[in-house]
């Protein structure tokens, strides 16, 4: 290929990230998505894994009883 | 239009977007369970392989027999293998598991055509072994992150737009009104993916370009395949779990879309302060210089965004593998953001260019930062996906210090070492002749490549540890443990 060509795909795949990049902003201004963020900020909490409670621990060992029935840890 | 579209149905534009009921979480991650963990036991393979030949190629550096009788084992076909396994292998691979999985959770709809997800697994992973054996055959392309040969280049960009299609009909269907910021994260990387690997393979690889713009390209290729690919995935999977597993919204959601926004802005241009020195006219490289210095916006706001979002609850934090990694991750992303903008500059540059340094520098990118936080995502979303827990938590903590005090040993080793090394190359004589030979320099790096090799095999123990826990919970048996207290489900009882 020729040099023009190369810059020609250059200037084109720049163009179509800046013009998706303005597109995107634009479409988020519209839909509102730039307002409101403290809303925005807790839609990832629903009823099945709430604000406010952890989700994730450690796994704790398993209880196993010994010979004379007390609890031991594995 | 039923519950249950056909491709056609879900693909065609006029279409409207509310078709089904608010999915629950259990009801999505039951959905996701074969696809997502396809994708995730193909990495894990991945992951061990690149270990094994990580290791082999660290050896090689201070002891260029070994292994050496064989072209197949040469460094050159190694270091290549290696690297195009733990980025496309792993790295992809587990982006391909974690990625949509949070996709379909934010987006809270039924997951539909999860077989696309299951096609694009077997054609990536097939695509891979063949690039990967072409590597070693000796058919690898002299071009650094794209070394597998060229006839597999089609079967990785069709599979990349069968999961980028997936995203985009998985977003489309959402139940949810807000774009919470991982979303736009991992959006916009599967849009900008196919961008990157398209112009390059075409500008690399089908029609070469020569001289300097052959160089200019390979630097942006491979500068914006860690930042406007695994890095957004990675920040969007931080910003998701974070405060997801803290139980509390992030700190400030303004600063996320800034630094969404400044992310996309900035780092297009950044790869091309990697060509300091070079013949490249000095606009072009001021353009770099400046790009990545601008960066520090994207990883201050976001150092204070995550970092913030933690304090008070470092204790919960310790508790959770997740938070382990995902934090150590975050760290570690604010120091290779402010350390990469320093290598940028150029009087910084002439010491770092062409050493150990810049290993470093990828290795804390690639694994300090991304691995991490990735491996972190993995303790989050298996006991979902198969509602068992993990059965080892001393693996679980051999993994974290392993993966995290190995990687710290290979970066500092690797940097420090780069740093000598670039002042010994740069240092003259008062007639301006070399202090060190060449040979010389080499040497003196030997101590430090043996504590490369050193957090290396740190690093494989963790790798190996984090594998023997994975399938130990895939095998295990599939009722949910009641005696112990499991990660997630003491919460959601009425998801099993």
């Amino acid at each position: 290929m020729e040099w023009n060509h190369y810059i020609l795909i250059g200037i084109l795949s720049a163009s179509v990230f800046f013009v998706a990049g303005a597109w995107a902003l634009h479409w988020a201004w519209k839909t509102g998505q730039l307002s409101n963020m403290e809303q925005g900020a807790c839609s990832i909490f629903d009823e099945d894994e709430p604000q406010g409670e952890i989700t994730d621990r450690f796994p704790v060992r398993r209880k196993r009883r010994n010979f004379r029935g007390n609890p031991t840890v594995e | 239009m039923s519950s249950n579209p056909s491709l056609v149905e879900s693909i065609n534009p006029s279409n409207g977007p509310v078709l089904d009921m608010r999915a629950r979480l259990g009801e999505v991650d039951d959905s996701m369970r074969k696809p997502a963990m396809l994708f995730l036991v193909s990495a894990v393979f991945w992951l061990l392989a690149g270990t094994l030949l990580a290791m082999v190629a660290a050896i090689k550096a201070t002891n260029q027999d070994f292994l050496g009788d064989s072209e197949w084992m040469t460094f050159g076909r190694i270091h290549a293998a290696h690297l195009n396994t733990m980025i496309y292998g792993w790295g992809n691979n587990i982006i391909f598991a974690v990625a949509p999985w949070i996709m379909a959770r934010l987006c809270k709809a039924r997951i539909r055509h999860t077989n696309i997800l299951m096609l694009a697994g077997i054609f990536w992973n097939v695509a891979l072994t063949i690039g990967i054996l072409g590597i070693f055959k000796g058919d690898m392309i002299g071009v650094e992150y794209l070394e597998m040969p060229q006839y597999v280049a089609p079967i990785m960009l069709i599979t990349y737009a069968l999961v980028g299609v997936w995203v985009v009909i998985a977003f489309r269907f959402r139940q949810s009104e807000h774009v919470y910021v991982s979303q736009w994260y991992i959006l916009a990387a599967f849009f900008w993916l196919p961008w990157l690997y398209s112009v390059a393979q075409i500008m690399l690889v089908f029609e070469p370009a020569t001289g300097v713009v052959q160089s200019l390209t390979n630097w942006w290729y491979q500068h914006n395949l860690m930042g406007l690919w695994l890095t957004p995935i990675a920040l969007g999977t931080a910003y998701y779990l974070i405060p997801k597993v803290l139980g509390r919204p992030i700190h400030s959601y303004y600063l996320s879309v800034v630094g969404f926004w400044s992310l996309a802005m900035f780092f297009a241009f950044a790869g091309i302060h990697s060509l300091i020195g070079g013949p490249v006219p000095a606009w072009v490289i001021s353009i770099g210089v400046v790009s990545s210095v601008m960066l520090l916006i994207p990883i201050v706001v976001t150092a204070i965004n995550l970092h913030l979002t933690v304090v008070g609850a470092h204790n919960e934090g310790w508790a959770s593998p997740t938070m382990r990694f995902v934090v150590f991750g975050a760290i570690n992303f604010t120091a290779v953001g402010v350390i990469g903008a320093m290598m940028s500059l150029r009087h910084v540059s002439e010491t770092t260019h062409f050493t150990h340094f810049t290993v470093g520098h990828a290795h804390h990118a690639l694994y300090a930062f991304f691995s991490m936080i990735m491996f972190g995502a993995v303790y989050y979303m298996m006991p979902r996906l198969l509602l068992k827990e993990w059965r080892n938590p001393f693996l679980i903590k051999a993994h974290w210090y392993m993966s995290g005090m190995g990687g710290i040993l290979m970066v500092v080793a690797l940097m420090v070492g780069g740093w000598v090394q670039g002042m010994q190359m740069n240092a003259l004589d008062a007639d301006g002749a070399p202090v060190y030979d060449f040979l010389q320099i080499v040497e003196n790096t030997k101590p430090f490549l043996w504590a490369r090799s050193m957090g290396g095999l740190m690093i494989m123990v963790g790798h190996f540890a984090f594998a023997m826990n994975v399938f130990w919970m895939i095998f295990s048996p599939v009722e949910v443990d009641k005696v112990t207290e499991p990660t997630l489900l003491t919460s959601t009882p009425d998801k099993a």
